[in-house]
């Protein structure tokens, strides 16, 4: 085994799944939704991505402009629409998770039908090459979502750092109550937070629409994934998120080459289950306020 | 914002005492109601050629109620939304598959045993992922779901993703439908029985409690995660007697028949449908939403618009009728006797 090989693809690979869970993090993180759609919204993008470069020959990279500011719309049209019957219930969270999965199984069906399961995947001359160094390789096309996803990343960071409405999502997520209290329009910075999160699933549906092949009944494995990393990470941390990425996916490259890639997806799944284990409220996370 | 709303999980008044008058309605309605049921097989005069379309809905219906009331244990009275639950489905079938190929043995006496590993599977997993509470256990159990899945796809021993081919049963081919049918038909009666105990125990009382609120209820005294780990190892038996039997009269086994999320969704759904927390309820949706999807199938045929009607009407009884039809119904005092099983 080539550790430092399966290091470099493992640290490219877990960048891109940072940006796919930070939007999944972000929304627990500040509405206590957890978003079982998740994976469904980024499988939407990644269609229109796929269509955008079949029909007019859109790079996956120039979709991005397309994706996010249409799936930021879309977000916040869902959250006005579908969230606040909700709010007031004691098990908030849970009704979340109940009516996401109502969406997924919605969303799912409809792009089945639309689309059929057939596998796609956009083919970028970059997504075949690589760079070597040495006797390393890098693919070009992972290496360009990698860099593509910290450079989102750090754009979120600097919009929840240093502007307002950044401020106002903070301080929602830190205490819904008193940021009220302090004058944040708590529900119109969710529904921002909510378009925001599903802005980053749009952008993670553009580069997946080249780094992997896709089908509607896969987003089921990637919300897996995705949710394995953030209770890794601890959910509602992103700084827990990013971490819980690269260490999963330098962790599952390991056993890819251990075991076959069939088995990779496993490492979610166990990673999950020991964390639990050990320590329930994740890497990053505080222990729950009894 | 809707001040009105109604918390489904915290819907659950406790049972008022049953008069004895209603204790004897009750006993009549549910005899009445087995002795039909266990009367069907014989109905061949009477529906013709439909009989055995008839017997194998009634037997799929009956396999609902089962896997709907189990889940109703963990999701409904714990408050412990679990979409995890077919995998004991899955073990279950595959356990009396296999031992019907490998020993010879039918799965009509291994659903037994099935039922008993049901419930061992769910005490050691409850063991884990009843560590947390909330979204933390759902997400525990999808991955306990992907994680069968993905197991069984690719054990050689049972087929991996091709699947297991059984032996098929001799039955006498006139009455080949009738074994399977009663098998489900005591599964389903059994699963209702088992709920109607727990919502009538100590250990009912208890889950009732920490499903409203934990925290309190351990102050009192409740030991909440011995409750709760008993009530994901009970919710873990009849799906897998109803695993073993349903494999048993498909003849074969695949994990895609057992293993996807849609399986999940549908015990969620009726069980969330016919309104959680109530001994009838996860019944009554199961009945309901097979006859909905025979109906659908028979008209529209089967397509991928049909989990888009399965997550749209999830939606729609969340947001709008969050207590399902038998806790509305209770709720504005309609409730009618013969679905009164509290």
């Amino acid at each position: 085994m080539n550790i430092p090989q399966t290091l470099i693809l493992g640290l490219v690979l877990g960048g891109v799944y940072a940006l796919m869970a930070s939007g999944v993090t972000l929304l627990f993180g500040v509405m206590r939704i957890v978003n079982l759609a998740h994976g469904v919204f980024m499988l939407l993008a990644a269609y229109g991505a796929f269509f955008l470069f079949t029909e007019w020959g859109f790079d996956p990279f120039l979709s991005l402009i397309v994706t996010m500011p249409s799936m930021f719309i879309f977000g916040m049209v869902i959250h006005r629409f579908l969230f606040p019957r909700l709010e007031g219930s004691d098990r908030y969270s849970e009704m979340t998770v109940l009516l996401t999965f109502g969406l997924a199984l919605v969303l799912e069906g409809l792009l089945g039908f639309f689309f059929t399961g057939i596998f796609r995947s956009t083919s970028p001359a970059y997504a075949t090459e690589s760079i070597l160094l040495g006797d390393l390789f890098i693919p070009k096309g992972q290496l360009y979502g990698a860099v593509a996803s910290v450079v989102l990343l750090l754009a979120l960071g600097a919009l929840l750092g240093y502007t307002k409405i950044g401020h106002a999502i903070q301080a929602t997520s830190q205490n819904r109550t008193a940021a009220q209290t302090v004058g944040v329009n708590v529900s119109r910075v969710s529904t921002f937070a909510f378009g925001v999160g599903m802005a980053l699933a749009g952008a993670a549906g553009s580069l997946m629409s080249y780094l992997f092949t896709f089908f509607p009944g896969q987003h089921w494995q990637w919300i897996a994934i995705l949710l394995s990393l953030i209770v890794l990470g601890g959910m509602g941390s992103i700084r827990g998120a990013i971490v819980g990425a690269l260490l999963l996916a330098v962790l599952a490259g390991f056993v890819s080459n251990a075991f076959g890639a069939t088995w990779s997806p496993m490492t979610f799944y166990l990673a999950l289950f020991v964390i639990l284990l050990i320590r329930p409220e994740g890497l990053f996370g505080e222990k729950e306020a009894v | 914002m809707v001040d009105t709303h109604q918390d489904p999980l915290l819907a659950t008044q406790p049972p008022a005492q049953p008069s004895s008058n209603g204790r004897r309605s009750r006993v009549v309605c549910s005899i009445g109601l087995t002795g039909l049921l266990l009367l069907l097989p014989l109905s061949r005069p009477i529906v013709g050629g439909l009989y055995n379309y008839v017997m194998q809905v009634a037997t799929i219906a009956l396999m609902w109620v089962a896997l709907a009331t189990s889940w109703n244990l963990i999701g409904g009275y714990a408050g412990y939304i679990s979409l995890g639950n077919n995998v004991f489905f899955g073990i279950g079938g595959y356990l009396a598959g296999a031992l019907l190929v490998y020993q010879g043995w039918s799965p009509f006496v291994t659903a037994l045993l099935a039922g008993l590993v049901g419930f061992l599977v769910g005490l050691m997993v409850g063991l884990i992922t009843l560590r947390t509470r909330g979204p933390a256990f759902i997400i525990a159990t999808i991955a306990l779901l992907l994680m069968a899945a993905l197991i069984f796809d690719n054990w050689e021993l049972v087929g991996g993703a091709n699947g297991l081919s059984l032996p098929l049963p001799q039955f006498p081919r006139d009455w080949a439908r009738a074994p399977f049918y009663l098998a489900m038909l005591i599964a389903a009666a059994g699963s209702v029985v088992l709920s109607w105990k727990v919502a009538h125990s100590k250990l009912g009382l208890g889950l009732r409690a920490l499903a409203q609120d934990e925290v309190k209820a351990e102050v009192l005294g409740i030991d909440t995660k011995r409750y709760k780990i008993i009530a994901f190892a009970l919710s873990g038996i009849f799906p897998a007697v109803v695993g073993a039997i349903w494999g048993y009269s498909l003849t074969y086994l695949r994990p895609s028949i057992f293993f996807t999320i849609g399986i999940a969704a549908q015990m969620v759904l009726m069980a969330i449908i016919g309104g959680r927390a109530t001994v009838a309820g996860p019944a009554v949706g199961a009945i309901l939403l097979v006859t909905l999807n025979e109906a659908s199938v028979s008209q529209f045929g089967s397509s991928e618009l049909n989990i888009v009607v399965t997550g749209g009407i999830l939606i729609v009884v969340l947001l709008f009728f969050p207590l399902g039809i038998v806790g509305s119904l209770r709720q504005r005092g309609k409730l009618p006797a013969f679905l009164d099983w509290d």
